[in-house]
Order: C-alpha cells, then sequence, then structure tokens
C-alpha cells in the first residue's frame, strides 16, 4: 500500500524539482534578456563613470566583481548559482550598506506568518460555509450565495484598503500601518507581542475574506453534485444514517477543493501581497514595492525567487497531504 | 445562433452585467467628448481637493449681487465660522465660571454664544488660568462679537493710475450671486487627487486606459490558450503531453511573479500601455489553455468528428469546422474572464509601480498608487481612491454577471 | 395459499416539482409477491417502474413523497411508521434495494470491507470488526465473490464485479424482500448473465425470500420470475405469470410491448418487429379516461371519458381495459393472419 504512496511521492517531488529549477532560469534569465536589461544598463552607467556617489558606485562595483556581469553568460549563471547557494545575494542597492539576503530574511517572516495561516483559515471556513449552504439550503443558502459572488469578484487589494477604512481609520479599532508599533523595539516581550497581534489583524482577516470568497462557492457546487450521488442515495436505503452519509459527502467533496487550492496559491500570493502593501505590512510586499521604487534590481530578482519557491513549496506540500487523504491515490499506483 | 441570442438576453444575470458594463462603456467612450479637458491636466495646486462645485471667488465678485434675506443664514454663517475646538473651549470657561454642564450644548450654536455674551467676564479670575489662557479667550471674544456683526466687508484694490488702495466695492452679507452667472465655475464631483487632477476626468479616462489594456491582454491570452488547448486537446498523445506540462510550470509559478519580473526588467521607457497588455497577456492564458483542452478532449471522439477523420480532412480543418463551433461558448466567457482578469493584473502591477508609465496615460492601477503612496486612506481622503475601487469592482463585476449569466444557458445543469 | 412477504395496497407517490407541481408517478398500485415467488415489473422508461421501487422502501425523500395507500412487508405494515424507525428495521433488513447503475453505488473513498462494517454496525449492536470480515467473506465466497474484492476501492472493481458486489451486500442482512432496479442493464452480456445466475442463487439458497425485479426487458424477465407486471403512466395495466405474460398479454399496450422486441423464442419468431408510436402522457394532468389512448389502435370514444379500472380475465389474471378479452384476442389473431399473408 505504501509503496502507491510513494510511488506518487516520488512523481511530486520530481515535478518540484523540475519547476524549481525552471523557475530559477527564467529568474535568471528574463532581466538579463530584456531590452532595457537593468544589469547591463547599471554595468555601462559605471563604465561612463555616470553614477554620482562613490558609495553608489562602491555598491555597483560590488555587484559587478560578486555576480560577474562582465563575463559571458553561462559563466554567469553558475556563479548565480554559486551565489545563491551561499545565500548571497549581494548588496541591496536602496538600503546599502544592508546586504539583500538581511532585507529578505526580515520580511520573508513576517509574510510568511501572515499568508500561509491566512490562506489555510480562509479555505477553512470557506469550504465550511460552502459545505453547509449546501447541506442546509433554504434561507442561509440564498444569503450566503450573493455575498460570495460578490466577495470572489472583488479585487484583492480592494477588499484590503475597505478593510482599513472601515475599521482601521473610521472605527479606529485597529492600527492601520506596520508590523507593530513605531515606538517599539523587536523583542520578546509582552508589549511587544500584543502589538504584534494587533497589527496582525487586518492584513489576516482581509487576506481571509478573499480566500473565503472563491472557496464557499466552489465547495457549495460540489457538496451539492456529491449531495446527490448515487452513493448516497444507496447508503440511505442501506440504512446508515444521514450524519454517518454527510461524512462521506464531504469527505469527498473537499477532496478536489485541495486540489484546487494547490492550484491557487500561485494567483493567491499575489493578491495578499498586495495587501502587505496596503497595510504598509513589513513583510515582502511593502519590501518589493520599496525595492521597485528604488529600483533596487538584486532585491527585486531575489525577492520574486523566494516568492516563486514558496508558492512552489506550499503547492508541493499541499499536494503530498492530497495523497495522504485520499485513498484511491495508495490504492491505484500500486498496481 | 439567433435562439441562443435570445435565450442569452433573457438570462437575469447576463441582463445586469451587460448593462452595469454597457454603462461604463458608454460613460467612457461619451464623456470625453463631452468634457475636453486633458485629464492628466493639474488644475489644483495642492494635494487632494475634497469634491464639490468650486466657485471663482474672483469672479463673484464681479457677477450681479442679488439681495436674499433667508431665515437662518447668520446662524449658519456663525456655526461654520465656529470650530469645534472654540466650542469645547467655550464650553470650558463656562464651566469654569460655574455654569452647570448640564445646561451647556456644544451644538446649539445660538444657544452658546447667548450663554456666553450674557457670562462672560475679562476680569472674572479663573482659577488655574494661564495669561496665555487668558489672552486666548479676550480674544475669542472679539472673533465671536465680530461674528454677530451684520456689517458687509470691502473691497479694495491698488489703484493702477495712483498706487493707492481704493474701495471699489462693498460685499453685504446678504448678498448672493447666482453661480450660473459667474464667469468661473468647475464642479469637480471627485475632488482632485494627489497632484491636484480632476480626479473624476482622470477616473474615466483611466478606466479607457484600463480597458483597452484588458481587452489587448485579454483577446492575446484567449488566442494563445485556445490554440494551445486545442492543439492538446486534439491532438494528444506527446504534442498533449508537452503542452500540459508547459502549462504546469505556468500555473504553480505565480503569475504575477513572472509579470513583476518582466515589467521590471523592461524598464521604465519601454513601458507603454499597450507592452503591458502584451505582458500581461502573455502570462496568463494557463487557465483557458487548461478549459479549452479539457473541452477538446471530450469532444474529439464524437461522430461528426469520427466522419470527418475518415473523409480524410486535415487535421487544421477538421479543428476549425468540428471543433471550434463547439466550444465557442466557451471561448467566449474564456475571454471575459480573461478580459477582467487582465485589468486587475494591471491595477496590480501598477500599484506596485510596475505599471505603464506615469506621465501619459492614468490608469485605474496607477490611481491607486499613486493614492497610496500619498497616503489618501490615511488622511481620509476617500475620493482619491474610493470611486477608483468601486470602478474596478463595478467592472470585474459586472463582466462575472455576465460570464454566469452565459454559463447557465449554454450549460442548463447550472441553472439553480 | 402461501404467505403474501410483500403487500402493497393501493399505494399512490407523487413527486413535487421546485415549481410545487405534482407529478403523479404511482397511481393506486397494489401488488403482492407470495413467499418463495418472484415478480417481475416491465414497462418502458418513465412509467413509474423504478419510482414504484424506491417507494416500496417506505423511505420518502424530497422530491418523492408518500400520497396513500398501504405497504406491508412480512405481515408488518410500514406505511404508517416513522422515518428514523424505518431506517433502523425496516432498511436492510426487511427489504432491501439494489439500485441501477450500481457501479456509482458504491462510495469511491471507502473500502468495500469498511462500507459493509458502516451496514452491520448500523443494525447490530455487538459486532466487533473480525466477526463483520468473517461473514463478509463467507457471503462473498457463497456467491462466487472473490475474498479480496473486500479490500478494494471500487475504483479497481469492474463493472459487472460492482454490480454483483452491490448485490452481496444488500442480501447481507437477509432481508426478505430485495428489489432489483434494472440490475443488468448498465452491463455487457456476459455480466449480466452473471447477474442473473447469482439473483436466482440467492432466492435458491434462501438468502431471500422473495424478489422484485424491474426492466424495461421483457424477454430477460421470462427465464427469472414468476410473475409479471406490466406498467404504463403510473399505473398496472396487466398482471400475469411470465408464460401467459410473454406469449399471451392481452391488454395492447403489454401487447405492443412484446412485439416491438427480437424475441427468438419458438412461436414468436414470426411476430414483425413493430414499434408502439407517441409517447407517454404527462403525469402532472394525467388524462381522465384511459392513460393509454393516445397511442392505442383500438381506442374508442367511450375509453376517454372515465378512468379505467383493472378487470378481471380468466384464470386471476388482471388488465386495465374497458374491452373483453375475447374480443382482443379476436383482433390480435386477425392482426398476425394480415402479417403472415402481406409478408
Amino acid at each position: 500500500m505504501l509503496k502507491g504512496y510513494l510511488k506518487y511521492f516520488l512523481n511530486k517531488l520530481g515535478w518540484f524539482a523540475i519547476t524549481f529549477v525552471f523557475a530559477f532560469m527564467l529568474n535568471f534569465m528574463l532581466p538579463r534578456f530584456m531590452p532595457g536589461d537593468p544589469v547591463a544598463a547599471i554595468v555601462s552607467r559605471l563604465a561612463q563613470g555616470m553614477s554620482n556617489t562613490s558609495g553608489v558606485q562602491a555598491i555597483y562595483e560590488q555587484y559587478t566583481e560578486l555576480f560577474g556581469t562582465n563575463k559571458p553568460m553561462t559563466e554567469q549563471f553558475f556563479i548565480y548559482i554559486k551565489n545563491v547557494a551561499r545565500g548571497d545575494f549581494g548588496f541591496s542597492f536602496s538600503q546599502y550598506p544592508r546586504t539583500v539576503s538581511d532585507v529578505l530574511g526580515s520580511s520573508i517572516w513576517w509574510t510568511i506568518a501572515l499568508q500561509f495561516p491566512a490562506i489555510i483559515v480562509g479555505w477553512i471556513i470557506g469550504n465550511s460555509l460552502g459545505a453547509l449552504a449546501a447541506y442546509l439550503k433554504g434561507g442561509f443558502d440564498k444569503v450566503l450565495m450573493p455575498i460570495s459572488i460578490f466577495i470572489s469578484n472583488f479585487p484583492a487589494f480592494g477588499m484590503a484598503v475597505i478593510f482599513m477604512v472601515i475599521f482601521g481609520v473610521n472605527l479606529k479599532w485597529f492600527p492601520t500601518s506596520g508590523g507593530y508599533g513605531f515606538d517599539l523595539i523587536p523583542s520578546f516581550s509582552w508589549t511587544f507581542f500584543k502589538s504584534v497581534i494587533t497589527h496582525y489583524q487586518l492584513p489576516f482577516w482581509s487576506i481571509v475574506i478573499i480566500a473565503i470568497g472563491g472557496q464557499a462557492i466552489g465547495m457549495r457546487s460540489m457538496s451539492i453534485y456529491e449531495l446527490n450521488a448515487d452513493y448516497v442515495k444507496y447508503a440511505r436505503f442501506m440504512g446508515i444514517r444521514d450524519s454517518k452519509i454527510v461524512g462521506y459527502v464531504f469527505r469527498n467533496a473537499m477532496l478536489p477543493q485541495v486540489t484546487g487550492l494547490a492550484l491557487s496559491v500561485g494567483t493567491m500570493v499575489g493578491g495578499a501581497l498586495i495587501a502587505e502593501i496596503v497595510f504598509s505590512y513589513p513583510g515582502l510586499g511593502t519590501t518589493l514595492l520599496r525595492a521597485v521604487l528604488g529600483q533596487d534590481y538584486p532585491l527585486i530578482s531575489a525577492a520574486t525567487l523566494i516568492i516563486t519557491v514558496m508558492a512552489l513549496f506550499a503547492n508541493f506540500i499541499i499536494e503530498i497531504l492530497y495523497g495522504l487523504i485520499d485513498p484511491r491515490i495508495k490504492a491505484a499506483q500500486s498496481d | 445562433m439567433k435562439h441562443i441570442f435570445q435565450q442569452v438576453f433573457r438570462s437575469g444575470k447576463f441582463v445586469t452585467g451587460f448593462s452595469i458594463f454597457s454603462a461604463i462603456m458608454l460613460i467612457v467612450i461619451f464623456y470625453p467628448m463631452i468634457v475636453t479637458v486633458s485629464p492628466l491636466g493639474i488644475i489644483g495646486q495642492g494635494t487632494f481637493f475634497p469634491p464639490g462645485i468650486y466657485v471663482s471667488v474672483y469672479d463673484s465678485m464681479s457677477a450681479t449681487s442679488y439681495t436674499l434675506n433667508l431665515d437662518g443664514a447668520s446662524e449658519m454663517r456663525i456655526a461654520s465660522k465656529l470650530n469645534e475646538e472654540d466650542r469645547l473651549a467655550v464650553k470650558d470657561w463656562l464651566v469654569a465660571a460655574g455654569i452647570p454642564e448640564s445646561e451647556i450644548d456644544i451644538a446649539d450654536t445660538a444657544k452658546l454664544l447667548d450663554q456666553w455674551f450674557t457670562n462672560y467676564d475679562p476680569k472674572k479670575n479663573i482659577p488655574g488660568m494661564t495669561n496665555a489662557k487668558r489672552n486666548y479667550f479676550v480674544r475669542l471674544n472679539t472673533a465671536l462679537k465680530g461674528l454677530l456683526s451684520d456689517e458687509g466687508a470691502i473691497v479694495m484694490q491698488t489703484n493702477p493710475q495712483t498706487g493707492e488702495l481704493a474701495q471699489i466695492d462693498t460685499i453685504q452679507q446678504t448678498d448672493y450671486v447666482n453661480v450660473g452667472e459667474v464667469a468661473n465655475v468647475r464642479m469637480l464631483p471627485l475632488g482632485t487627487d494627489n497632484f491636484g487632477r480632476d480626479v473624476l476626468t482622470e477616473l474615466i479616462s483611466a478606466t479607457r486606459v484600463s480597458l483597452q489594456i484588458g481587452f489587448v491582454a485579454g483577446l492575446i491570452a484567449t488566442l494563445i490558450g485556445l490554440t494551445l488547448g486545442l492543439f492538446a486537446g486534439y491532438v494528444g498523445g506527446l504534442v498533449d503531453d508537452i503542452i500540459m506540462f508547459i502549462t504546469n510550470l505556468f500555473i504553480v509559478i505565480p503569475p504575477f511573479v513572472l509579470l513583476i519580473l518582466i515589467s521590471f526588467s523592461i524598464g521604465q521607457e519601454q513601458r507603454g500601455a499597450f507592452t503591458i497588455a502584451v505582458v500581461i497577456g502573455l502570462t496568463s492564458w494557463v487557465w483557458t489553455a487548461r478549459a479549452v483542452r479539457s473541452q477538446v478532449i471530450s469532444l474529439r471522439n464524437r461522430d461528426h468528428v469520427n466522419l470527418s477523420k475518415l473523409s480524410g480532412h486535415s487535421i487544421v480543418h477538421i479543428i476549425l469546422t468540428d471543433i471550434l463551433p463547439y466550444i465557442m461558448s466557451y471561448v467566449i466567457m474564456a475571454l471575459i474572464l480573461q478580459i477582467s482578469s487582465g485589468i486587475l493584473a494591471e491595477a496590480q502591477l501598477s500599484i506596485l509601480g510596475l505599471g505603464p508609465r506615469t506621465t501619459e496615460v492614468p490608469t485605474l492601477g496607477l490611481m491607486m498608487n499613486w493614492a497610496m503612496i500619498y497616503q489618501a486612506h490615511i488622511l481620509g481622503n476617500w475620493w482619491a481612491y474610493m470611486p477608483v475601487l468601486v470602478t474596478i469592482a463595478l467592472i470585474t463585476f459586472s463582466m462575472n454577471l455576465m460570464n454566469t449569466g452565459m454559463d447557465q444557458v449554454f450549460n442548463p445543469a447550472l441553472r439553480d | 395459499m402461501a404467505n403474501a412477504m410483500l403487500e402493497v395496497r393501493e399505494l399512490s407517490t407523487k413527486y413535487v416539482t421546485r415549481f410545487n407541481e405534482d407529478v403523479y408517478a404511482v397511481d393506486k398500485v397494489s401488488l403482492k409477491v407470495d413467499e418463495g415467488r418472484s415478480l417481475g415489473i416491465a414497462g418502458e422508461s418513465g412509467c413509474g417502474k423504478s419510482t414504484l421501487a424506491l417507494s416500496l422502501m417506505g423511505y420518502y425523500f424530497p422530491p418523492l413523497h408518500y400520497t396513500s395507500g398501504e405497504i406491508i412487508i412480512n405481515g408488518r405494515n410500514i406505511s404508517g411508521m416513522k422515518p428514523d424507525d424505518i431506517r433502523k428495521a425496516i432498511l436492510g433488513k426487511e427489504i432491501a434495494y439494489i439500485p441501477q447503475a450500481a457501479m456509482n453505488a458504491l462510495n469511491p473513498t471507502r473500502k468495500i470491507i469498511h462500507f459493509i462494517e458502516d451496514v452491520i454496525l448500523e443494525h447490530e449492536m455487538y459486532v466487533n470488526k473480525k466477526d463483520i470480515y468473517d461473514r463478509a467473506k463467507k457471503l462473498f465466497e457463497t456467491l462466487g465473490l472473490p475474498p479480496e474484492v473486500l479490500e478494494k476501492y471500487p475504483v479497481e472493481l469492474s463493472g459487472g464485479m460492482k454490480q454483483r458486489t452491490v448485490i452481496a451486500i444488500s442480501v447481507l442482512l437477509l432481508p426478505k424482500v430485495l428489489i432489483a432496479d434494472e440490475p443488468s442493464s448498465a452491463l455487457d452480456v456476459t455480466s449480466q448473465k452473471m447477474v442473473i445466475k447469482m439473483l436466482k442463487q440467492l432466492m435458491d439458497a434462501g438468502f431471500i425470500s422473495s424478489m422484485i425485479f424491474i426492466t424495461h426487458e421483457l424477454p430477460l424477465l421470462y427465464n427469472v420470475v414468476d410473475d409479471i407486471m406490466v406498467m404504463y403512466a403510473g399505473q398496472i395495466v396487466e398482471k400475469g405469470t411470465s408464460h401467459e405474460m410473454v406469449f399471451d398479454p392481452i391488454h395492447p399496450y403489454s401487447k405492443g410491448l412484446m412485439g416491438s422486441i427480437i424475441v427468438p423464442e419458438k412461436g414468436l419468431r414470426d411476430v414483425k418487429l413493430t414499434a408502439i408510436p407517441g409517447v407517454p402522457p404527462n403525469l402532472k394532468k394525467p388524462p381522465s379516461g384511459c392513460r393509454f389512448a393516445e397511442r392505442c389502435r383500438f381506442v374508442r370514444p367511450e375509453c376517454r371519458v372515465a378512468s379505467v379500472q383493472l378487470r378481471e380475465a380468466e384464470n386471476g389474471r388482471v388488465y386495465r381495459c374497458i374491452i373483453p378479452e375475447a374480443e382482443l384476442r379476436e383482433a390480435y389473431a386477425r392482426e398476425q393472419e394480415v402479417q403472415k399473408h402481406g409478408n
């Protein structure tokens, strides 16, 4: 039995590896092959001596040195791999003398702590609501559906802005920006934690609401479909009680939802990043924004790579979990 | 075909969505013809003027003045000049002077002023009051007295010949002008943004641009998705595997990230609206390809297809004549979805600052971006971003409604 | 007189559409199946036979509603029982139902043995899983099914195997009456034979006492059941033994059904293939007269006036027509002559 699962696992692992390599190469090649190659632009500016301060010059020189941008492309690629493996992305252009890994290191945890729980919570709540709507029908269903449709059509950042305006600015229940109070320094104190938690609420719940909208509708359709399935009727006729049958139904309806989640992680991450920006939350979103404003090429490149890897990883984990909960996987692949 | 049309237009959802969308389109097309101001023209010196009707003060002086004696006019005048701070200060003084707090209502201007003038005594010694505060109240008293007077204002202008200030006009408190007769009046229903531009005109122009970008992006994405889906689904085998492999790669890698990379790499100068549209189109075809492929797979074993195969038609011919017509409904729906997600993608890019160049045309995302950067949402200048959000929401909402409506017509199983 | 295992008296049930319209799917149907005997119910699609089968279980779910009538199983009148009591005491234990297209009747994400456990534990309290497994294994072996099936998921079984598994599960609790709803329609011919063989075996070995076999394929019934009942538009139009119904149908519809089937049986080989023109009536507003009037070649003005009752023919058969049986038989004989000479 386990053999079947092993086959599935290896299949998914292989897929993860291939996608990762592909994404990595894309991340490397795209900027360099584009007409407005920022690296070349910087290097040529350097060569013409057009950079203004010596500090800026130092950064660019270091970058050239580190990534060998004056060498042929293939050599550059291997140098790049070597550096990334060491975790060295060079200095950040816009936040010199901080290194890119330093900047990313501090923001990545904020993003992970925010987005993954939010997407999962949203997924759970959304699916529960959808399942309930399918089961209870009647009034609950009629109320839930239009709301879900409306919310799922609302752009992600829109929800974030609305939340901020209603709860942050007008009702003043929650702070509107930052990850923690401006006057606090990160430490393991209770005040700090409390501050973090209050600042966490608005971005968290706006991402949750966005995740709910789409899920509820899907789960409802799946549940309705399953509730009318033949095996439900047959189980009833064999005398099995409704509560047990409902358990069957929702387990079956949930399976495609899990797959759906795996596939939509990529899209959700985009919306969640924007939400972070709206709240000036100190995660990857805001980092990206500032990087773009500051034309900070190494930071952007590294940030996009990290985001991609995160999304790939999430997709991988979800697919693995799916293999564990769908019993047909272990069975079907074993012969 | 006509029958399908009729059915579609009878669907409530479709009609609602279609009406909203058409309304937006009509506004976008006709407004610039009526209001010919440049959308990016900076008209306000200063940031975030609130919505309203802006009347030139200078010109209203020259307009014909009519005398109107309106009830409560002076009360309104005084009420608008007496701000919250001053009212609280008056209340504080009165309380300190011994008036019971329950009798003081700062919202009731007339009564408040009445109580003030009855009780105010500059010489009265209030314990704990500083000199500065005492002077403040003296000034307040004078100002308040000034409010009650019914003197007019005198307008003076420098005489070009003598160089001296001479009175040219008096403005009575009962003088009114007809807004229609004032030379320069500008309606700014949505105020101005941080640069001082008319938000309404800007918004409509931005909607037009965003819609254009959406159409182009959607069209490109649909074409790519359609072609790939058709070939993958119909030919099957290795071709299918390869195409599916590539498709899956692009699903899992967040398309947003790709957009960022490409857009940034292109560089500021190259980023026109059209270029952005193409880039969005090139990165968002994945779902369409998948959907088309599954439709084609279910179609390819139908009898009429087999018949064509037996008749010896070429693959391209079969695809075009036997399969394409049957999936047209899906293709149209996919197109609509692609357009609306294209608009959203542009908005997301622009919020990051990677959208089209900021100097030529506004887009919906750019307006959001400016509002965010200049902190409109925190300052409470809702007109700089709320209308944009509502517009984006309306566009996506109406398109999705149309889509759902059509879906229910083409797919009776989904009718509820 | 043998014991009636299942007796139905004037049972009427209806569907309620989402526009709140009533569709009278089963209209005052009465039947009786004695111990040890099997009844076949035949008719075209939409005539109400499947609805009748569902109604016999006594367990009604919207949009199916009970209107009137009585169902007595093994001496017990279940018509007044509460749904929960029916679920615990009747379903599966007294009367079991094998659905059409049983391939979909099994939960795709549950192993067969786990489903069996669910069924047994629902009806019996103090059984442990090992006993359940042994019982299931024994049953499967007796019925000629490989016990490995128990550990599998439905997706791993072929269509025929799934159908037979469902049949086996249905008789787990040794119900008195088994209702098989088109058990072989969705299968290839070999599997069909196996399924029918299995059903017959169930009766012979005493697993079940009586069986109701529903199908639209009349010839199938001849070798399988003792009595046959023909339904049309929610009503019984004729009842008789298999032999009588296949070789000597009285009602024009039964006659038409037999005539529209290719049967290589002796005596019937010469009957020309005819289709019955027209479509069944709309059961939302059943016609006031005979429901078959629109399509009947013997229709007379009196047919449409009042609803037609079942009338007795010789040796206990019943049929629903105002025309006396002698007349009908004459007409059939004439038609056959015309056919023979017309070719």
